[in-house]
């Protein structure tokens, strides 16, 4: 199908540092490895980096958004089960290229840091741990309950427990400390990105800022805060003219390998300008407060993330709607991964809050084929024309 | 000069020859296996039925699943869009479109020809035209009769699957438990007609109510979904133009 991307697209010469980083941060990895490094591996935003590093082991994102490894997984796990979940989990099963796993990082990873969220992911837990030590730490279900903080605190206590004993050191709070200023500023980067976005001619595309975010939790903290500098200078004097409509993405994580409907989105002509996800404003939104004990600061931060696995989530719903006023979006496409019950039973309610504040909403799910791509396309397209 | 719009379907090709805003021809074939020769083809046809040649054509515009196949069209635009404009044009009161085509099922809200939201399924043949042809199959009777049949059933049987392949199962297993033809033919009715309210109800349902695409031109299927909306609906002549004389408009 012809595409209607704009012509004389500008080119951004900096996306470049976070594409090349991939043989390079593996290598890294490789070699402190070989030093003595422990490498820890996640698969959700509500595990605090800062604690990994305080710890002075190195952490990569296991998030599978490839199609690849899926077929393997379903050896293991039902096929009515989310994507996300089993093309995760087949990188690790499946061992085709040595004896270390499919997924490069897979094979590198000491310990996995999980989280009880989705039912999905706990039951893949169990069946991870396995292949590869894995520590599920729990997460209060009800986050704005009394004692939901308290118990949290305790998890994050427990976790800081498990990683001392991996990595025989032990986390200072000074070190934490240390830890909270360089991700908060790295926060404060991808802050001030989104709010060039805002911008009339935004000057960045939102599948361009979809590959940055996907690079978040897989380089080095320093290696990617560095590129986000180099970003942002370039962002500063570009622009990108004419644009279509603006759209915001909400909903479920994209993970790395996964850009199909954004793509799709982009192609067509509309622009995305914000992303309410975890591969967009939940990975950096709210900042760790530095005046306060570390590790209460962290736990309220957080707790903070509007995961459709909790309950209640009006904070989600707020955050979407002031996101829509904020970036002056024109329509939501509310992105959803099959069998992701969390999320595609609260786009009913966000159904209703855009309905009310007068915001077109276009729903998308799908999985990672390519299968439906044109069906895809033809609501894009109705949807853009819509908004036109 | 004439406009030509070309709806290039996954089962069928519509052609609309529009001459000072009045439709002088129109064509529907089947699309077979190549989009852009059924283009073409409907093309072709519907400029002779109006005794017209390629010199007379000013815009061609294309819209349907294969659009983007029609290379000969100036420009393309989704049919969600297109049978906006061409219902918006045959009946002017309408303001929510119900399209059950061959390959999927829509339900459009329109003001004015233009599209205010709008809500699709496309990611398997239930509640889809398709869904009705694999059925009638095992009952080893035509679409037609389908809803000739339906008419005059009592008691609907109920057809749980909403999956095609299911649904035709079950449909074999009612025959061998020796229900009537016409309550499986019924209950198959209901089945599509279920998915498709439910479809209406989500968007909110706003009167007049056009219904257009294949499914359009079976009595049966008709006065189910009108029992089942309660509402009177509005049929143009020719139920399956609509998006083609759409995108005639828009060129
Ligand atoms: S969507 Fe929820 S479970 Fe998934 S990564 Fe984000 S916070 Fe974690
Ligand atoms: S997308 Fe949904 S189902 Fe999949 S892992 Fe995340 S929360 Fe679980």
């Amino acid at each position: 199908m012809n595409d209607k991307i704009v012509e004389n697209d500008i080119f951004l010469k900096s996306l470049d540092f976070f594409k090349d980083a991939f043989p390079g941060r593996i290598n890294q990895i490789l070699k402190s490895k070989e030093e003595g490094k422990k490498i820890v591996g996640t698969l959700c935003l509500y595990v605090p980096d800062e604690l990994i590093y305080a710890c002075g082991a190195d952490r990569v994102i296991l998030c599978g958004g490839r199609s690849a490894p899926i077929e393997a997984a379903e050896e293991y796990l039902p096929r009515n089960l989310c994507p996300l979940i089993k093309s995760s989990f087949g990188s690790v099963i499946d061992q085709k290229c040595s004896k270390t796993k499919s997924c490069p990082h897979f094979g590198l990873v000491d310990l996995i840091v999980a989280e009880a969220t989705c039912d999905g992911k706990k039951k893949m837990y169990e069946l991870l741990n396995q292949y590869i030590p894995t520590h599920v730490m729990d997460l209060p279900q009800k986050p704005e309950n009394q004692n939901a903080l308290e118990y949290y605190i305790k998890e994050l206590e427990s976790l800081k427990d498990v990683l001392e004993k991996l990595t025989g050191n032990k986390i200072t709070e000074a070190q934490l400390k240390n830890e909270i200023k360089s991700a908060n500023k790295t926060r404060k980067l991808l802050h001030a990105i989104y709010e060039l976005r805002k911008k009339d001619s935004p000057p960045i595309r939102g599948t361009e800022m979809l590959k940055v975010l996907q690079q978040m939790h897989f380089l080095s903290p320093d290696e990617f805060r560095k590129n986000l500098v180099l970003l942002l200078d370039e962002l500063k004097v570009k622009k990108r003219e004419n644009i279509g409509p603006r759209i915001m993405i909400s909903g479920c994580p994209m993970a790395s390998g996964n850009t199909k409907v954004p793509e799709i989105i982009e192609k067509r002509g509309g622009m995305i300008v914000v992303e309410e996800s975890c591969t967009g404003t939940r990975a950096f939104w709210d900042l760790v407060d530095e005046t306060k004990e570390p590790m209460r600061a962290l736990a309220e931060r957080y707790l903070k993330i509007p995961c459709a696995c909790m309950y209640p989530n009006n904070r989600r719903i707020d955050q979407i709607l002031k996101l829509a006023g904020d970036f002056n979006v024109g329509g939501v496409v509310y992105y959803t991964l099959q069998f992701c019950h969390g999320y595609n039973i609260e786009k009913y309610r966000v159904a209703e809050a855009l309905k009310k504040a007068g915001i077109p909403l276009l729903s998308i799910e799908t999985d990672y084929s390519a299968a439906d791509t044109e069906q895809i396309k033809t609501r894009v397209d109705a949807f853009l024309e819509m908004l036109e | 000069m004439i406009s030509i719009g070309i709806d290039a379907g996954a089962a069928t090709t519509k052609a609309v020859v529009l001459r000072e805003n009045e439709i002088a021809a129109y064509t529907i074939i089947p699309t077979g296996f190549d989009f852009r020769k059924a283009g073409e083809a409907a093309y072709r046809e519907v400029l002779s039925k109006c005794s017209t040649g390629d010199s007379e054509v000013g815009k061609i515009l294309a819209t349907g699943y294969g659009r983007s196949s029609i290379g000969f069209a100036d420009k393309t635009i989704s049919e969600i869009t297109a049978h906006a404009r061409g219902v918006g044009y045959l009946i002017p009161a309408a303001h929510t479109i119900i399209d059950i085509g061959g390959q999927d099922s829509k339900v459009i809200s329109i003001e004015n020809g233009k599209v205010v939201d709008f809500l699709m399924n496309d990611r398997c043949a239930a509640g889809t035209g398709k869904f009705l042809e694999y059925t009638a199959k095992a009952l080893e009777i035509s679409l037609d009769e389908l809803g000739m049949l339906a008419e005059v059933s009592k008691n609907p049987a109920k057809i749980s699957s909403m999956c095609t392949v299911f649904a035709e199962s079950e449909v074999i297993s009612l025959r061998a438990q020796k229900t009537k033809k016409e309550d499986i033919a019924a209950g198959l009715i209901e089945s599509i007609i279920l998915r498709t309210t439910s479809m209406v109800k989500k968007l909110g349902i706003k009167p007049e109510v056009a219904f257009v695409g294949g499914a359009a031109k079976n009595p049966g299927i008709v006065k189910a979904l009108e029992k089942a909306l309660d509402i009177r609906i509005k049929l143009p002549e020719e139920p399956q133009i609509t998006g083609a004389l759409g995108a005639a408009l828009f060129a």
